[in-house]
């Protein structure tokens, strides 16, 4: 085990990492109108959590890439904050004898997250164990989806949610990472064969059936299953990935392009069938129509934005209270994006885009620099995956696009999705891990 | 290979970073003024819960609406629930209606009516000035003809046909707007009551009722059909004395006459027509002026369209009316003739507002001018104490009229309905609404009745429009929609309402004796 030294993720982490405690102050005087600096414990617990992270890194040699984790430290710093900022009681644990507050257990699961991310990380030093069982994972997969039907209960009319007893969890937001793995396991085997078998169907090219066949069939029972959980906004999210990893894989355009149609063709279906599509898009293309019914939710998040404007209105200065209530609707989960647009404004909310977008490309540049095909897939899906849902809630937030109820990676509160999340994270650092040692590595072997 | 690829996806997501972060740029930046100012933004109801709202007065400065804060919320009182459809109400619970709606900037003094002092308000940030209104509305008129009203639902509608200022608008069934506009958990009992009162207390009917017009719709026909040169006042048929009785065959369908009450049937040119209130003539009015020169009257005379109270940036919302079937744009084409026969008489698919019929009386009185209806006559620095200051911000006068037939189709259509009410037939079915019956002895009333049959058992609805002064000469103070729901027929119901209302305004205006 040799010492790493690790000296521009620390460089980055520090600046990024005393904003929290800069920001609970803040807050702190903001909300009670005292110069206290208010409960400090838990902006400390992040900064310690990040700040060992690095540590055990270094200790072990990491060669991974430096700017994942400030990226990812800086997002969940925006996202900590403003969830410390907002009432406590809109979530948290209760159980073992123990109560946590929303932003007391956000943290628990960054440690838990953070522990993960680590193990795998440092311990995955062979991806035999992803590639070689694609088709367990795709079974393990498709029974995730299975158990969410048979023993899943609803949350807001989707049904996403399995109970553990003192937990609950997402089963979606880790079928995310089995449906990636299994992907870049199929299209590393078949690339070759993808890209170089012809069919054309007038002037588009279409992938040879018999490669494509199975994920397609797999792909299906997906999409499906998605939609007859009445999530949209994973269904969206996986086409997105499945056309992602696709292109990469084959370099054809034209995929895309015949993805795209089907997409917009069974958009249109949707559209004509189900009842609650119907009204997503209607709210979408006029929310004002019925501000009080409803286009309640996208009218609020709209009048939030507009509050913001350009600098903000501070910490602990906006989210108009209507009745005692925040008016904008699950503010710390699909709208926390709003929430950070009104408090922070404009400079805020496009300092989070700017951090996505440093993520995303480290995340594209691993898969650049990957040893394998399987390993930049494996980049590339997981970097599209994190990209793509936070560009989809963005967006959905503003409402470039109907809005889908999914999580804002690193910031959304949610055990699920930040534990999913860190593991994408321990995926990508484990892969360029990899690719840097990769002579060491080879003479070893 | 996969690499090359790599770098294109990159490119790709770039794209989507950008879009996404203009959607941002466009809330935050571009909308964000228009998003601070609008009555449904939360925070603007939230900031409405305790600001003061500007007082509303009566033309005669006689207090209407008031603001005061009862523990902290701003809570409003309502004095007289027959302006209730007019100023509509300002709800901490359920929002803005009304008047209170379109001068809601205003009231609670968002905005200043005067340019430059709003935009030195705006840059010293200065709390918000609430401003009081001033209405044409004359609180003596307005609750006579809520009193002439009584319980049953309909709608009284007048207007100084020289300026276009409402001198009345009242629909019944009302409420006390004051019972939903303080507490908001107090609220909503009494406003489920009036969501769930099968009389529909909450329609402002006098701008969005719409109801089948019945005979005063002749007025509109031999106005246009005069416009347009199809008809003189002279003009006769020489089958309708025949068809009275036996019938007006067209397209198969048989137009009969109402019942005329032992009047013989005669060769009646327009003024005996309209006197009698003949179907048979004014089918064959409307057939002559065609279908094509009947829907383009009907659009310039205001039909067809929604309009508006006021200016249209602070304004009551009239709903349109219909002279044919109600398509997504306006009127329909005509079916056919059997339509258009029958729409000339107000029957067919014609559907009309109060407002739009008071509106086509005052055009006749007007000398061919429809005025631009107004119902706020200025704005004030608000005042406390329950009585209008001095100084007027603004004041909002006649914005003029709009030319809709010829001063000679005017006068022709006015002298019929002089005789409709005055002459020896016309008595019979709209005498009264003969103001020398209430005391006016100097002055005389126009008008027409209408009795609009529903078909089945429904009783029909009793209208009456016309105008006073009528007589040659005088010009005209007054004209007026009256509408009672299933009150039966014009002359009983509707046309005496008509009279004591026009004689109640000249009587205190000074212009009758």
């Amino acid at each position: 085990m040799r010492l790493t030294w690790r000296g521009a993720e620390l460089g980055l982490l520090v600046p990024i990492l005393l904003l929290v405690p800069l920001g609970f102050i803040v807050t702190n005087v903001a909300l009670t109108g005292t110069f206290e600096p208010g409960p400090l414990e838990l902006a400390l617990g992040y900064v310690a959590l990040f700040v060992g992270a690095h540590l055990v890194l270094v200790a072990f040699g990491h060669r991974g890439d430096q700017l994942i984790l400030p990226a990812v430290g800086a997002m969940g710093a925006i996202g900590i904050v403003i969830l410390n900022r907002l009432p406590q009681d809109l979530a948290g644990t209760a159980g073992f004898g123990v109560e946590l507050g929303m932003t007391a257990t956000q943290l628990l699961w960054f440690a838990v997250g953070m522990v993960v991310m680590l193990v795998i990380a440092i311990g995955l030093r062979d991806d035999g164990i992803l590639r070689h069982y694609k088709y367990t994972w795709a079974a393990i997969g498709i029974a995730l989806l299975v158990a969410t039907l048979l023993i899943g209960y609803e949350v807001n009319g989707a049904r996403l949610w399995i109970d553990l007893g003192p937990v609950s969890v997402q089963p979606g937001e880790f079928l995310k990472i089995v449906l990636v793995v299994f992907l870049a396991g199929y299209l590393a085997e078949t690339r070759t064969l993808l890209t170089s078998a012809r069919m054309r169907i007038g002037f588009l090219s279409v992938p040879p059936l018999p490669y494509f066949l199975p994920m397609l069939a797999l792909f299906g029972v997906v999409m499906l299953m998605a939609v007859r959980l009445n999530d949209l906004g994973t269904a969206l999210l996986f086409f997105g990935i499945f056309l992602t990893m696709l292109f990469v894989a084959t370099g054809r355009r034209s995929y895309v392009l015949i993805g795209l149609i089907l997409f917009v063709a069974g958009a249109f279906v949707a559209y004509q069938l189900f009842g609650h599509v119907q009204l997503r898009v209607n709210v979408w293309l006029d929310p004002f129509a019925d501000p009080l019914g409803a286009g309640f939710q996208p009218v609020r998040a709209i009048y939030a934005f507009g509050r913001g404007g350009i600098f903000g209105e501070g910490l602990g200065q906006g989210l108009v209270t209507l009745g005692g209530s925040l008016t904008i609707p699950f503010v710390h989960t699909d709208f926390i994006f709003t929430a950070i647009a009104e408090e922070l404004g404009l400079l805020g909310a496009f300092a989070l885009l700017a951090f996505a977008a440093v993520f995303v490309f480290r995340g594209l540049r691993i898969a650049a620099l990957a040893r394998d095909d399987f390993g930049a897939l494996l980049a590339v899906g997981l970097t599209a995956s994190l990209g793509l849902q936070t560009l989809i809630i963005i967006g959905g937030n503003t409402k470039l696009i109907p809005l889908t109820g999914i999580t804002l990676p690193f910031v959304s509160y949610g055990g699920s999705s930040i534990l999913a999340s860190f593991i994408m994270v321990g995926l990508l650092l484990a892969i360029s891990h990899r690719s840097a040692t990769g002579a060491d590595a080879d003479a070893a072997g | 290979m996969i690499a090359t690829n790599v770098r294109r996806l990159a490119f790709y997501l770039v794209l989507a970073f950008a879009l996404v972060s203009g959607s941002v740029v466009w809330w935050q930046v571009v909308e964000a003024q228009a998003l601070a100012t609008r009555a449904d933004n939360p925070e603007v109801i939230a900031a409405r819960r305790t600001l003061l709202r500007g007082s509303i007065f009566d033309s005669t400065g006689q207090l209407l609406a008031s603001s005061e804060l009862v523990n902290g919320l701003s809570a409003r009182t309502y004095t007289d629930p027959a302006f209730t459809h007019v100023i509509g109400y300002s709800s901490l619970r359920f929002g803005t209606t009304g008047l209170e709606r379109a001068f809601e900037d205003l009231l609670v003094g968002q905005a200043d009516p005067n340019p430059l002092r709003q935009i030195m308000s705006d840059i010293l940030d200065r709390q918000p000035e609430p401003r009081d209104l001033t209405l044409t509305i004359d609180r003596r008129l307005q609750d006579f003809a809520a009193a002439e009203l009584g319980a049953d639902a309909g709608a009284v509608v007048a207007i100084d046909p020289q300026t276009g200022a409402i001198l009345a608008m009242v629909s019944t069934p009302t409420f006390d707007a004051t019972a939903i506009s303080g507490d908001p958990d107090a609220a909503q009992d009494p406003m489920d009551a009036l969501r769930n009162d099968p009389a529909e207390p909450l329609l402002p009917r006098a701008r969005q009722g719409l109801y089948v017009p019945g005979s005063i719709m002749k007025v509109f026909t031999a106005a246009a059909a005069l416009d347009a040169g199809v008809i003189t006042p002279d003009t006769t048929y020489e089958d309708q004395p025949r068809q009275e009785t036996e019938g007006f065959v067209v397209d198969g369908f048989t137009i009969r006459e109402h019942d005329l009450g032992g009047i013989q049937p005669g060769l009646w040119p327009l003024s005996e027509s309209l006197q009698v209130s003949s179907n048979i003539f004014f089918a064959h009015v409307g057939l002559e002026l065609g279908a094509e020169g009947f829907l383009d009257a009907a659009q310039r005379f205001g039909f067809c369209e929604p309009s508006t109270i006021g200016p249209d940036d602070r304004a009551l919302n009239v709903s349109a009316s219909f002279v044919t079937a109600q398509a997504e744009d306006g009127c329909a084409p005509f079916s056919g003739d059997v339509e258009l026969a029958t729409a000339s008489f107000g029957q067919g698919s014609t559907a009309v507002t109060p407002v739009q019929m008071a509106l086509l009386a005052a055009a006749v009185a007007g000398d061919g001018v429809m005025p631009h209806p107004y119902v706020v006559s200025d704005i004030r620095a608000h005042q406390e104490g329950g009585t209008p200051s001095e100084t007027v911000l603004q004041r909002l006068g006649s914005s003029g009229g709009t030319r809709v037939m010829s001063s000679e189709a005017a006068r022709a259509t006015r002298s019929a309905m002089l005789d409709a009410v005055n002459g020896e037939l016309g008595r019979l079915y709209a005498g009264q609404a003969d103001i020398t019956l209430y005391g006016i002895s100097n002055q005389r009333a126009a008008g027409k009745t209408g009795t609009a049959q529903l078909g089945g058992e429904q009783a029909p609805h009793s209208w009456f429009i016309g105008f006073a002064p009528a007589q040659d000469e005088a010009t005209p103070a007054i004209a007026i929609a009256v509408l009672v729901e299933s009150g039966g027929s014009g002359s009983g119901r509707a046309a005496p309402i008509g009279g004591r209302v026009m004689a109640e305004y000249l009587r205190f205006s000074g212009a009758g004796d």
